[in-house]
């Protein structure tokens, strides 16, 4: 039996939007209910994510702000802020309220404004972005969200021999799948040597080995597994899982492991009854090229130190045997942050219709989320399969 | 918080040239003051002086940086702690974030506490050079 499942999606093409945050979040969020069918007086809940507008664009007490935009108010809303794993956290409380039978049919989204639309150039948009590490014993040393992946992508290179070609090649794949995603915010493919020429962010980081700044929308509406089937297009939700790791990252155990997503992946696979072998493909958290790296590993796509070389020959293509990010991912399909996590559940639900176009994997019926936060310190992990 | 290491203590010490740990029964040694152990939950913690070098456990080098700080091109380290090779994927030692200045330094490359960055609205952040 299914946990809940998803029965509709949407989202806004990801990129630069002029639009204020709630016109925005309306875009994905109508989107979402036209697709399910769904008034927005049927919902029962808003569960919405959004990490960082308080100190980007001075706008905080969203909930009932977007409620009324979408013709919802008097609804109980909840609001998350995890970094960039913001809307999984979301997505992760609605499927157990509706699971748990506290509600038969939410709505689950997440919006951002990340780029100098906000008003905010890249310099005070990374002291945003700096704010998800530790205040004292991390942010004084002028660390950045980049500096952060860097730390960790760097052990892994020190202790597997992953290659900058290695992490080059994740940037390739992934701006190759987003040039088929129409909602992506790149459109256009790269190469190792345009990525490797690139001006460094924090070694081994240079500019094409990150995301972009993104402003974006995303939404889902979950309903109860009895109630999925007198809709048309129901994704079942077998399994989410969600763990925390040690901050600051100097106190973390192991800083290749990522363990929280190791845990989170644990426990929706266990949830849904599959080993990582049995899913069809994923949408990884590739905030950073490495980053992509550590979380193949994770979810179990790649034998520990491997990610690299997976990447690099081909098998987490679109065509390989073991795809991820068929979107584009965060890298070319860009990062909204409080929109990611949800993006990627409606990425998952599209596969798995079968609806997404050249981008489709084939036999696509069991698809992978990791959304990971701040210091890979908070991970969600959702597995969604085809209502048999 | 802890009685026994507080960020006041913490940041004092790295201003006089010291660093300040919470040494657990369970085996960590962790290098920030927390009311508990991150890995077992004891509170029983001791307060201990840690070793000021160690080595290079990662790093990276910052070319695009907060608008907090003015200058670019530094480079954050996390530090091992004490005698050690550096080289164990699960460090034995206590880890400690902070700056290195001048050469740059590789993972596992020695380093010793050379004082202290203070840009960042009087935070206090370690700062290591190359043995």
């Amino acid at each position: 039996m299914a946990r809940a499942a998803v029965v509709g999606a949407g989202m806004t093409k990801f990129g630069v939007h002029e639009q204020p945050l709630q016109e925005l979040f309306g875009e994905a969020a109508f989107a979402a209910l036209d697709d399910a069918g769904v008034g927005s007086r049927d919902l029962d809940a808003l569960y919405f994510g959004n990490a960082m507008s308080g100190q980007a664009e001075n706008e905080t007490h969203l909930g009932p702000r977007m409620a009324s935009h979408i013709g919802a108010a008097g609804l109980e809303v909840q609001r998350f802020e995890d970094a960039c794993a913001t809307s999984a956290n979301a997505f992760k409380n609605a499927v157990q309220a509706v699971d748990a039978g506290v509600h038969d049919v939410v709505l689950v989204g997440g919006v951002e404004r990340c780029t100098p639309e906000t008003g905010k150039d890249t310099p005070e948009m990374t002291r945003i972005f700096a704010s998800a590490s530790h205040r004292q014993y991390e942010q004084p040393t002028g660390l950045t969200f980049p500096g952060v992946f860097a730390l960790l992508t760097k052990r892994h290179m020190h202790e597997y021999g992953t290659t900058e070609e290695q992490l080059a090649e994740v940037a390739v794949k992934n701006h190759a799948h987003g040039r088929l995603n129409p909602r992506a915010h790149f459109g256009k493919e790269t190469t190792v040597e345009e990525v490797l020429e690139g001006p460094v962010v924090a070694d081994p980081f240079r500019l094409m080995d990150c995301c972009p700044f993104s402003d974006g929308a995303s939404a889902v509406v979950v309903v109860s597994d009895d109630l999925a089937d007198s809709y048309d297009a129901p994704v079942d939700v077998t399994g989410v899982g969600h763990a925390t790791d040690v901050v600051p990252i100097g106190d973390k155990a192991e800083l290749t492991a990522t363990q929280a997503a190791r845990d989170a992946a644990s426990e929706a696979y266990g949830q849904a009854g599959i080993e990582a072998d049995d899913a069809d493909f994923a949408e990884v958290h590739d905030c950073f090229t490495g980053a992509e790296v550590l979380a193949s590993e994770a979810i179990g796509f790649a034998p520990d130190g491997e990610g690299g070389t997976y990447a690099a020959e081909g098998r987490t293509s679109l065509g390989g045997d073991r795809p991820i990010n068929p979107s584009g991912g965060l890298k070319a399909k860009g990062h909204p942050i409080g929109a990611t996590g949800t993006a990627q559940i409606v990425e998952l639900t599209e596969q798995i219709r079968g609806t997404v176009g050249e981008r489709q994997v084939a036999d696509a019926e069991v698809g992978v989320a990791h959304n990971l936060g701040g210091d890979a310190a908070t991970t969600v992990v959702s597995v969604l399969e085809g209502r048999a | 918080m802890s009685d026994a290491l507080d960020y006041a203590t913490w940041a004092e010490a790295v201003r006089e040239g010291r660093l300040l740990g919470l040494s657990c029964g369970c085996g960590h040694t962790n290098g920030s003051p927390t009311g508990a152990c991150p890995h077992c939950g004891s509170r029983d913690l001791e307060r201990v002086e840690l070793p000021t070098e160690g080595v290079v456990h990662t790093e990276t080098t910052i070319q695009v940086s907060p608008s907090t700080f003015e200058e670019r091109g530094y480079q954050v380290v996390v530090v091992e702690l004490g005698d050690t090779s550096g080289d164990s994927k699960r460090s034995s030692g206590a880890k400690v974030m902070g700056r290195v200045d001048g050469d740059d330094v590789g993972i596992g490359d020695g380093v010793r506490l050379s004082g202290l960055v203070s840009e960042d609205d009087g935070h206090p952040a370690p700062r290591f050079e190359a043995v």
